[in-house]
């Protein structure tokens, strides 16, 4: 049927106007038909082309390598943690440009550290006092513009007053990266870090503990809830007004705004019983009320699947109907159940206005280590990074949505995974 | 992104944990140890009651008796009495342990908080917990710190109970479910109807949440319109909820017409249906009808993709490529367009749902029987003839459903039009211009602070309660179209 | 145990198994049997025949109560098992579906070894105290049911993956192993081919030997066979119930005859 050359057809009438004008109205409905479809996919081309163009720089993070002698005159056993870092870091800067003067030069040529290198050189002084009098090598972050710099993010060729470094700083730059002291390893901050004011420390360490939580939270509350109401809804609960009303109640509860849910949350969990703001608890619990419609409807439809004889030779054999169930009926079903699940896991995965509402777009340093802990989720955090000023934050926003996409797709295919492998035809 | 920005947390830096206004009305336990031990304690018991009465049941078995009931029946029967009461018991306590305790706290030293204002109280009672962690900000009184012991001791006093209450209770049940093992008890039928009541009680929890979601909205909603008239929310045309957070500042006061906020959202939704409509029926047309096999097998899951993608995405996506497209575009044919243009919050949302509105398309035309196919067909139609007479008309009613279905997720998509859509709100229909939409002023209202007694918060549970209930009618009517349409052909 | 089945032995045993008095049974409004009065007795095969939807099925789900598990049937009359009242309160319809086992029209094995599909009975109802106790249950039923030479070799293989002749036996097997007295049999053959009907059939004469057969069948011929006593159901009544011989031979009733020869059905 798509031959459209109706012209070789040897019907009476088949090369009438008619005809062609018939035939042509055909066309012109498929070329609408894949005109549409191709606009959807260009539109998710330019949609992951421009996370990957923006995105992929954040992978790596220039650093600095550079010698630096750990001064006993600023830095001193007694006075740990605190001590001169600062100025221990810029001797060693002022050894490669001697000829700096002035405070406000000296403070440019610090800032070519970024601003944690003076934590990481003081935790290794703490966790080893000896090092106070020697010359450590060290190889720490630079700061977001030079690190922008080197990405080539920042133009040489833009006007100085434009510019956020200037050319003294580019020439002490291109210096150090003459002399092999720049590189650009993997950064492997962005996983290991949590956020930070400083893009080039910020990482989503904290975000991902945060959704991790989170999520287990969901999980743990909406599965069993889920399964326990799907069970009860298709094998147990008599046909009336009462299974009527759950069973609609059900599926508008699944078309609710994730946002009201949010306001459910902060009205009910943080402002009645008193729950924690920011917590990743009190996010999956919020998560979990969203995802139980779509785990019920999932379990539903997969116990709906398997056939009512297996039903009836289990009865027939002297079974219960909770034997039936949960020994024959239930395993069949797992497979579709557990795809609803992760899909279902996967969208809560990527909810994010139900979690701003409770505060888990809060800034924190450090990773969560319970679930009571104030914490940011993933969403949120690329949230508050595509808010964020800095121009390193958008690379890093892209990158956290890599992340985010990342994870998403694994769960999905894992799902459709299960669903091919365990699809059984009655 | 020069855009008005949400008030950022960025500046508490100094602490390693964020200085977090207490969190609500009352406060949660902070110690788990004592919550942890009670649960350990009481799984614990739960799978010694299992293992004795399975024993104790094996034992009358073994002895000749003729049970009603399987061991295993036995065992469960008592895990299960154990385990379900003593777990309500242990979560009833640990929310509202800490409420009780609080109050003991206040009542304590009620003649030092006489007079005081809830906000001040709430202060108070925060430094004297913080007292009782052991971080000392400035030079408190020495009441606070007496008050501080106690609440220590309190918490102390009240950890041990729970514990004690646990054992009592568990080793009573364990006790009573032991005694009740005897070849003719129907242990099964007992585990069994545990299980349908737990059963039940998880079905029920989907109209606790909508109650939940009622009750909550409906009680601040309520507490809104005792400080802002009902009409001048529900017809008032100016929408400046920026008003000031102490009572002593003078500032001009809020105003909450929601009429720019709705008319912002609409705009939005329309532009979105202007691209998803067109662009989804066309798509679902194209799939179900035209397109080879494998063309199918490879579009279907790439339009899967794109309905996975999370709303903060796309918004990213509107903000990072769309609008500074869309601002070029229109400055290079020399039109002055706002930078927080309407055209691209509602564009990338209409991309969002071209998807959603494919996919019940696509349902919607499978679902209309072959027969009608083949009659067309049968009387020399063309496949887009066959289509476009019969074949869409025919599915309508399930369409339209989706399409109802849509419109509800449009309106009530927040991410997108919180990161790409304007803050002000204007009585205006220009999709050039800035709009804001109800979720982006939910958002904004409530992020940062959130006091439970000030107009500008409860507005936002106000505006959250019109979204629900708008929300709620479509659902509700476009289910039941689409249900109805299903049942036609099923 | 028995070496040398009789084939044409009369019946020999007048125990009375089921008796059921003026039995209704109603799908909502509708009355599907419109009061019933039969004795069923042991040792013996009855089977039920009569045109589609003439109630035959209803009926024999009403005597394991399978139709409790439709919500919208209900049930009225008296039917009593060896004297008791099944539909009484205190009887475990669990219990009772272990007594009278079932065999469905289509072979429905569950998912899952040979074995276990055996040893499924059992299990729940406790009947072994053992592995060696199953090992041998599982033997002897599928010794009763003509398939352990087949698949003794293959007990661990999915029950699935037999014959659909192998498959109904495995179903009969599973039922016989849950020690019933009676065995009920919903159009045991209709989905199977003729020599696999012929081996069911067979079986089904052996069964007689320990179990009260019931059986529902669409085939006039498999009735005269293996049935010693047949009752003819017409929209939801029973017609006639006697010998097999005297109903295929000597029908009293019009509509008997009109539906033994073929004018209705």
């Amino acid at each position: 049927m798509t031959d459209l050359s109706a012209q070789e057809t040897p019907f009476a009438g088949a090369g009438s106007d008619l005809v062609k004008r018939r035939n042509r109205k055909q066309v012109v409905l498929q070329g609408l038909g894949l005109a549409a479809i191709s606009f959807a996919a260009l539109m998710l081309f330019i949609l992951i082309a421009s996370l990957v163009v923006t995105g992929y720089k954040a992978f790596v993070q220039t650093h600095i390598t550079i010698e630096v002698y750990v001064d006993p005159a600023e830095v001193s056993v007694e006075k740990l943690p605190r001590g001169g870092f600062r100025e221990v870091l810029l001797a060693s800067l002022q050894e490669e440009f001697p000829d700096v003067e002035g405070r406000a030069e000296l403070r440019r040529l610090q800032n070519v550290f970024s601003n944690g290198a003076q934590f990481q050189l003081r935790d290794m002084v703490a966790a080893d006092h000896s090092l106070i009098g020697q010359t450590v090598t060290l190889r720490v972050p630079v700061s977001d513009p030079f690190d922008q710099l080197a990405k080539g993010l920042v133009k040489r060729e833009t006007p100085e007053q434009l510019r956020r470094v200037n050319d003294r700083e580019i020439a002490w730059f291109d210096a150090l990266d003459a002399a092999g002291k720049i590189s650009q390893p993997i950064n492997w901050g962005l996983i290991t870090n949590a956020d930070s004011r400083f893009p080039e420390l910020a990482g989503l360490k904290g975000a991902l503990v945060g959704s991790f939580w989170a999520l287990l939270v969901c999980f743990l509350i909406s599965f069993p809830l889920g399964i326990g109401a799907a069970i009860y809804l298709e094998e147990f609960a008599p046909r009336n007004r009462w299974s009527d009303l759950i069973e609609v109640n059900i599926n508008n509860l699944a078309a609710v705004p994730s946002v009201v849910f949010g306001l459910l949350a902060l009205a009910v969990f943080i402002g009645w019983l008193g729950m924690p703001r920011s917590a990743p608890i009190v996010g999956g619990m919020t998560l979990a009320l969203m995802t139980m419609p779509t785990i019920i409807i999932a379990t539903r439809a997969a116990l709906k699947a398997v056939p009512p004889s297996i039903r009836e030779a289990a009865l027939g054999v002297g079974a219960s109907r909770h034997q039936v169930v949960f020994g024959h009926v239930l395993p069949l079903a797992m497979p579709g159940i557990l795809t609803g699940t992760i899909i279902g896991l996967a969208q809560a995965l990527g909810e994010t206005a139900p979690l701003l509402l409770i505060g888990m777009n809060a800034f924190i340093t450090s990773a969560p280590s319970s679930p009571f802990d104030s914490a940011t989720a993933l969403p949120t955090q690329i949230f508050i990074w595509a808010d964020s000023p800095e121009r390193g934050f958008v690379s890093r926003t892209s990158a956290a949505i890599l992340v985010l996409l990342t994870f998403l797709i694994t769960m999905n295919a894992v799902a459709i995974y299960l669903r091919s492998k365990f699809e059984r035809k009655w | 992104m020069n855009r008005w920005r949400l008030p950022s947390h960025k500046l508490d830096q100094t602490h390693d944990r964020p200085a977090l206004s207490p969190g609500g009305f009352l406060s949660f336990p902070k110690d788990h140890a004592m919550t942890t031990a009670a649960f350990l304690c009481l799984f614990v018991l739960a799978i010694a009651g299992y293992l004795w009465n399975r024993q104790a049941a094996s034992a009358m078995r073994a002895d000749g008796a003729r049970l009603h009931s399987l061991e295993g029946f036995h065992g469960f029967y008592s895990l299960l009495t154990v385990l379900v009461p003593v777990l309500v018991f242990i979560l009833l306590w640990v929310v509202l342990q800490g409420p009780v305790i609080d109050a003991a706290l206040k009542g304590g030293i009620s003649e030092r908080l006489d007079g005081l204002g809830t906000g001040e109280v709430q202060l108070i009672v925060a430094e004297i917990k913080s007292l009782s962690r052991g971080a000392v900000f400035g030079t408190p009184e020495q009441w606070k710190f007496d008050a501080a012991e106690r609440y220590l001791a309190l918490n102390a006093r009240a950890d041990q109970l729970l514990l004690v209450i646990v054992l009592v209770l568990s080793l009573t049940l364990i006790v009573f479910s032991r005694r009740k093992v005897a070849a003719e008890f129907r242990a099964r039928h007992g585990v069994e109807r545990i299980i349908s009541g737990l059963m039940i009680f998880c079905s029920v929890v989907a109209i606790f949440v909508t109650i939940g979601i009622v009750a909550s909205l409906a009680f601040e909603t309520a507490r809104f319109f005792a400080k802002v008239p009902v009409t001048e929310f529900l017809f008032g045309t100016n929408w400046e909820p920026q008003i000031p957070l102490r009572e002593d500042q003078v500032a001009a006061a809020g105003a909450f017409g929601w009429l720019p906020v709705m008319l912002g959202t609409l705009v939005i939704t329309v532009i979105a249906l202007f691209v998803a409509v067109p662009v989804g029926l066309m798509s679902a047309i194209y799939l179900n009808e035209f397109a080879p096999k494998r063309f199918r097998a490879v579009a279907k899951p790439f339009l899967e993709i794109l309905a996975g993608v999370p709303t903060v995405v796309y918004g990213f996506f509107a903000i990072l490529v769309v609008a500074p497209a869309m601002r070029s575009f229109f400055a290079a044919i020399g039109i002055e367009v706002s930078p927080n243009i309407a055209l691209a919050a509602g564009g990338v949302m209409g991309i969002m749902l071209i998807p959603f509105i494919s996919s019940f398309a696509d349902d919607a035309l499978s679902a209309v029987p072959q027969s009608l196919r083949d009659g067309a067909l049968g009387l020399g139609a063309t496949r887009a003839e066959m289509m476009l007479n019969v074949l869409f008309p025919a599915a309508i009613p399930g369409i339209v459903g989706g399409i109802l279905l849509a419109v509800s997720r449009a309106i009530g998509e927040t991410m997108i039009v919180v990161m790409a859509a304007g803050l002000i709100a204007k009585m205006t229909i220009n999709p050039l211009d800035s709009v804001t939409t109800v979720t982006v002023q939910i958002v904004t209202l409530l992020i940062g602070d959130t006091s439970f007694d000030n107009p500008k918060t409860l507005a936002a549970f106000a505006l959250g309660m019109m979204l629900f209930l708008v929300t709620l009618v479509i659902n509700v009517f476009a289910l039941r179209i689409v249900r109805k349409y299903r049942e036609a052909y099923d | 145990m028995y070496d040398t089945p009789t084939l044409e032995r009369s019946v020999d045993n007048n125990t009375v198994k089921f008796s059921a008095r003026d039995v209704h049974v109603f799908y909502g409004e509708t009355e599907a049997i419109k009061g019933v009065d039969v004795d069923i007795l042991d040792n013996t095969v009855t089977a039920f025949i009569g045109p589609s939807g003439c109630g035959k099925s209803t009926f024999l789900r009403c005597l394991n109560r399978m139709n409790d598990t439709i919500d919208i049937c209900r049930v009225t009359g008296k039917i009593t098992l060896d004297g008791a009242d099944i539909y009484d309160k205190r009887i475990d319809p669990v219990q009772l579906r272990a007594k009278v086992g079932m065999v469905f029209q289509k072979p429905n094995p569950f998912p899952k070894s040979i074995y276990d599909n055996v040893a499924y009975g059992p299990r729940i109802h406790g009947l072994a105290r053992s592995k060696a106790d199953l090992d041998v249950i599982v033997e002897k039923s599928l010794r009763r049911a003509a398939l352990w030479d087949e698949a003794k070799d293959r007990l661990q293989e999915p029950g699935t993956g037999l014959s659909g002749g192998q498959q109904q036996r495995l179903c009969i097997a599973r039922a016989v192993a849950t020690a019933p007295e009676v065995l009920l049999m919903d159009e045991p053959c209709s989905a199977l081919d003729p020599i696999a009907t012929a081996q069911v059939e067979e079986l089904i004469d052996e069964l007689r030997q320990e179990y009260s057969v019931v059986i529902v069948t669409h085939s006039m011929q498999q009735a005269a066979r293996v049935s010693q006593k047949t009752a003819f159901f017409h929209l939801g009544d029973l017609v006639e119930f006697g010998d097999t011989a005297q109903i295929f031979t000597n029908p009293r009733d019009s509509r008997t005859e009109s539906y033994i020869t073929g004018r209705i059905g």
